[in-house]
């Protein structure tokens, strides 16, 4: 004990003694958390459009009055020339283009159908198709209210479409910041706990003093325990740090329990260290050792454990190796105490698979921690 | 028959196709000081680290203080001290902090290394610098922490790998003060050096090259051993003297010392037999006296001779 | 003799730390002029600037007739630097680096043939010329580099500790090909930190902790810094030592080999006599008490200590 102690207290040292390393390690969760939570947005405002009004009449006056009303859309340009149309979409100033025929509002008085063109812009793909969804309902508003219309002139009630009353739980405005704050956390945390062992050790035989651990009578597991032990305490600052920033800066509130939330922080955490200490193992250099780290929980984490891209829409050998990622369990159970304010009778699966993880992975980076140069 | 510290019989290690140590066999008494010389990539290096447990040897036995390394490196550990090449300590840990951190490694009770960790830096005197992190020490007086550091759980065998190389001649000398005091307190030393003057002090030495252990004696034993006698002369022209002295086949060696040079004779040659050569190169000696062989001259006779391959 | 280097109260400061601190020296043509210090003391850092590498903080400095302030270019067209740190290409052969530098210097291919000849029988290179250069050892890596450094017959040489980590076998091949430099007419500036290589300059100049604290000949050094050296053979050697220590009039003892060098202090008359009272009274046994010139490191030692700075503490006296 007092040897693990001994080389805890070394590592503590070290890190306080680098005052600059320490405040990159603090502080840079909550900046990626300040930079991804507000850029990351699926919420699409503002979507920019340009209107080539061929009929100018009033009933295209309205509808483009309707488009503007609804708040998602913002005309920039009303066009007056063919060349026009394409230049926009093609410079991208334009998400799409309304294009109103010519005797729109004679085509609808006489009863005629009408086509009404919209252009979108495909390049963003994410925003073109978003935004299409949005056309639509505008369209189809906008055809109810002229079906309406005409059942009044005509002395008829007009048929009553299907009323759809769609309640959103958990997240009732649907608000992205509440679904990407709790993820971040999960991934960061991931990443900074492996790149922090996986260097600390990797740092101690660039620096030569791993030779006089070796040497002397501390055993390998205590060594690694030590070694973490500082880390296990950064590490949770940052948990803390993250989810006041979540709180503060996007007043997103997790409904749960945060007993819960630490507790099974602690052991995601345990096993993101261990996995860096198995890194650790196979980087002989500082570099590579970030490299490593940096490859090996990124990519996985961000694409496959159901951070961005769920994981049922995923082809069946991604959906199983997502399994084995501890942040794709950890997801789950960090977006249901946020959203869900989910207990341990429902997280129970996640939570057992969670210490299994962390039990294995330390498990196996004690194996392979060695006493060797 | 005197308690032995350290018991090697039949040491190896291969690194691939690289014979690191060949055979490694010696036997030091408690309370000697041992002194391991030989040019570089002799393997010092590599058996003072399977000496350390830290290595594990590829045949061959080694008991270090008792305990059997090759098969118990763990059970070694505490009663070894050890200073590598180069520095191991934490160069942000103060001295005070490094020295705390070598005793919770070793868990040597609070008082007793308190009490040492005072006495050891007021011999090196380093005391004044106790809150000064290593980092920021001189050469010579990391060197010195380290050897403080090493012995703060008074180990019963010290090994140390080049420990003075690069450091100041003042610390240099308190350094081997310390170390010279060591076998009165029953503490074995094992000492690899580059200095030949170290190399004096060692009551026994063992000569490696190229992982093989050409000699192992008293530093007497090994000068009286040197088959050549060395004569020293004064010439001029001297650079001439000493190409057309070179290619003599009679002598061995010849070195440069200031106005000087130093000759190796071969058995049966004399200073006489080298006259016609130097006449021929136009060259005038004068001042021949015998020279008593030193360690260097030892050093130089052996790795020439034992030399097979030119290699790392 | 005209001057290859003329220093002039150079100084350089990283900071708030002064590695060098105002030193002043020549060095003539021809000349192997030595650079002894212990590590840290300045000695890189001093022939960085000579070099034109490192830009002084004050005083000035004449190589080969070039400022090294306002034409450190032509210095470096008219030297060769061997580094401390090696810094050549691991994974070239050695006869690749070799080329490689001819190359750089600028020398014609036929005459890089036939240095490369040269070289490889000067310095023994010939077995090792196919070998990957990672894969040598300190002392094969350190002719290697000397070998780079003068493939342009440089007349004005400039390496920062040659012999550092090198062999007894190495160390005396590097001095003996120096000393043909010398003797062809090049100048050699060199830093060590084994202070017996000293015997090998021409002139040499000392450095503690920045400052330079003697310049001159080695065997002038010798005889004149410390007067009253004597050896003395004695058992049991600790006691003696111990006994040494005391004595009022010895100013300095240590070890030497298996004897010890006494200093005492250079207003006695009869030093031996002195010493060997000192080791009797302590109930020791002499064999041997004999006046002798002292070493380099002696001289070094008896020097840093009459030149310790005041906020330098722990040495006795």
């Amino acid at each position: 004990m007092r040897r693990t102690l001994a080389v805890a207290r070394a590592e503590w040292i070290h890190n306080l003694r680098d005052p600059r390393s320490l405040f990159v390690i603090l502080a840079l969760p909550v900046l990626l958390l300040l930079l991804y939570g507000y850029g990351i947005n699926y919420d699409l405002r503002d979507i920019t459009f340009a209107v080539y009004d061929l009929d100018d009449s009033e009933v295209s006056r309205d509808i483009i009055q309707s488009f503007i009303q609804s708040g998602y859309f913002k005309l920039t340009e009303v066009i007056t020339d063919d060349r026009r149309v394409r230049d926009l979409l093609d410079g991208n100033r334009v998400v799409f283009v309304l294009v109103l025929p010519p005797n729109l509002q004679g085509a609808l008085g006489a009863g005629r159908p009408a086509d009404v063109q919209v252009l979108i812009n495909g390049v963003e793909t994410t925003r073109a198709s978003a935004a299409q969804g949005y056309i639509d309902a505008a369209l189809a508003r906008y055809s109810q209210t002229l079906i309406a219309d005409y059942a009044r002139r005509q002395g008829i009630s007009p048929p009553q479409p299907l009323t759809v009353h769609s309640t959103i739980l958990y997240n009732p405005g649907l608000s992205s910041s509440s679904f990407i704050v709790p993820g971040l956390i999960a991934i960061l945390v991931a990443i900074l706990s492996a790149l922090l062992t996986s260097t600390a050790i990797v740092r101690e035989r660039e620096w030569g003093s791993f030779e006089t651990l070796v040497t002397s009578p501390v055993q390998a597991p205590n060594i690694m325990i030590g070694k973490i032990l500082p880390y296990v305490a950064i590490a949770f600052v940052d948990v803390l740090l993250s989810v006041l920033t979540g709180v503060l800066v996007f007043h997103v509130v997790p409904v749960g329990s945060v007993a819960l939330l630490l507790g099974v922080s602690f052991l995601y955490l345990l096993a993101s260290l261990a996995t860096g200490i198995l890194f650790s193992t196979v980087a002989r250099t500082q570099q590579l050792a970030i490299l490593v780290a940096m490859l090996s929980t990124l990519l996985p984490t961000i694409l496959l454990s159901g951070f961005v891209f769920p994981i049922r829409s995923m082809p069946l050998p991604l959906r199983i190796v997502s399994q084995f990622l501890p942040p794709t369990h950890f997801l789950i159970i960090i977006r249901s105490i946020y959203l869900k304010a989910g207990g341990l009778a429902v997280l129970w699966p996640q939570v057992l698979i969670l210490a299994l993880f962390a039990f294995v992975l330390v498990t196996l980076a004690a194996k392979r921690f060695k006493k060797r140069l | 028959m005197p308690d032995l510290a350290l018991d090697i019989s039949g040491l190896r290690k291969s690194f691939g196709n690289v014979v690191a140590c060949e055979d490694l066999t010696l036997q030091v008494e408690v309370g000697q000081i041992a002194g391991l010389v030989g040019p570089d990539g002799a393997g010092k290096t590599t058996s003072f680290r399977m000496l350390c447990g830290i290595l594990p040897a590829d045949g061959g036995h080694a008991v270090v203080g008792g305990a059997e390394v090759t098969t118990d490196p763990e059970a070694v550990k505490q009663h070894l001290g050890y200073l590598p090449q180069q520095f191991s300590l934490h160069r942000d840990l103060t001295i005070d902090e490094n020295i705390r951190y070598m005793a919770d490694l070793y868990m040597v009770p609070h008082a007793e290394w308190r009490a040492r960790a005072d006495e050891l830096l007021d011999i090196t005197y380093l005391t004044p610098f106790r809150k000064r992190l290593a980092g920021r020490l001189s050469g010579g007086m990391r060197q010195k922490l380290a050897l403080v550091c090493s012995l703060i759980h008074r180990p019963r065998v010290l090994l140390l790998d080049e420990p003075t190389t690069g450091v100041d001649p003042v610390s240099r000398r308190d350094f081997w003060k310390i170390l010279y005091d060591l076998p009165r307190q029953g503490v074995t030393i094992l000492i690899s050096t580059p200095y030949m003057d170290e190399a004096a002090r060692c009551s026994k030495l063992a000569f490696m090259s190229e992982g093989r252990l050409l000699a192992v004696d008293t530093p007497q034993a090994l000068r009286s051993r040197l088959p050549y006698q060395m004569i020293e002369v004064r010439c001029r022209p001297q650079r001439e003297a000493r190409t057309a002295l070179q290619h003599e086949p009679g002598v061995a060696s010849v070195e440069v010392f200031g106005d000087r040079l130093h000759i190796a004779l071969r058995p049966g040659t004399t200073s006489d037999a080298l006259k016609p050569a130097l006449k021929a190169a136009g060259v005038e000696c004068e001042e021949v006296s015998t020279v008593e062989p030193s360690l260097e001259d030892v050093f130089m006779a052996l790795t020439l001779e034992g030399q097979t391959e030119l290699t790392a | 003799m005209p001057t290859a280097v003329a220093v002039d109260k150079l100084v350089k400061k990283f900071g708030t730390f002064t590695a060098v601190n105002g030193v002043s020296f020549n060095v003539a043509q021809g000349e192997v002029f030595g650079f002894l210090g212990p590590n840290g003391s300045g000695k890189s850092t001093t022939i960085r600037m000579l070099c034109g590498l490192l830009l002084p903080t004050s005083g000035t400095a004449t190589v080969a007739g070039f400022d090294v302030r306002r034409e450190p270019e032509k210095i470096k067209a008219n030297m060769g630097y061997m580094p401390q740190l090696f810094s050549l290409y691991q994974d070239l052969t050695v006869a690749e680096n070799i080329e490689f530098y001819g190359g750089m210097y600028a020398v014609p291919r036929a005459l890089i043939v036939e240095r490369l000849s040269y070289l490889s029988e000067r310095l023994e290179l010939g077995v090792v010329l196919d070998r990957f250069t990672g894969t040598l050892s300190t002392g094969w890596r350190q002719r290697l580099a000397l070998a780079t450094t003068i493939i342009h017959k440089p007349p004005l040489l400039f390496l920062d500790e040659p012999t550092s980590g090198v062999d007894p076998i190495t160390r005396r091949l590097f001095w003996e090909v120096i000393d043909d430099l010398a003797n062809d007419g090049a100048t050699i500036f060199v830093t060590t930190h084994v202070m017996d290589e000293a015997e090998h300059c021409t002139r040499l100049a000392m450095m503690h902790y920045g400052d330079l604290i003697v310049e001159g000949a080695p065997a002038q050094l010798r005889q004149d810094i410390v007067r009253n050296m004597v050896e003395v053979r004695a058992t049991p050697l600790w006691n003696a030592l111990e006994a040494l220590e005391h004595a009022p009039e010895v100013v300095e003892a240590a070890l030497f080999g298996d004897a010890m060098h006494a200093e005492v202090h250079e207003d006695i008359a009869d030093p031996e006599a002195t010493v060997r009272i000192a080791l009797e009274r302590a109930g020791v046994q002499v064999e041997q008490v004999e006046r002798v010139l002292p070493t380099m490191e002696d001289v070094f030692v008896s020097l840093a200590r009459r030149h310790e700075p005041a906020d330098r503490a722990g040495r006795k006296g």
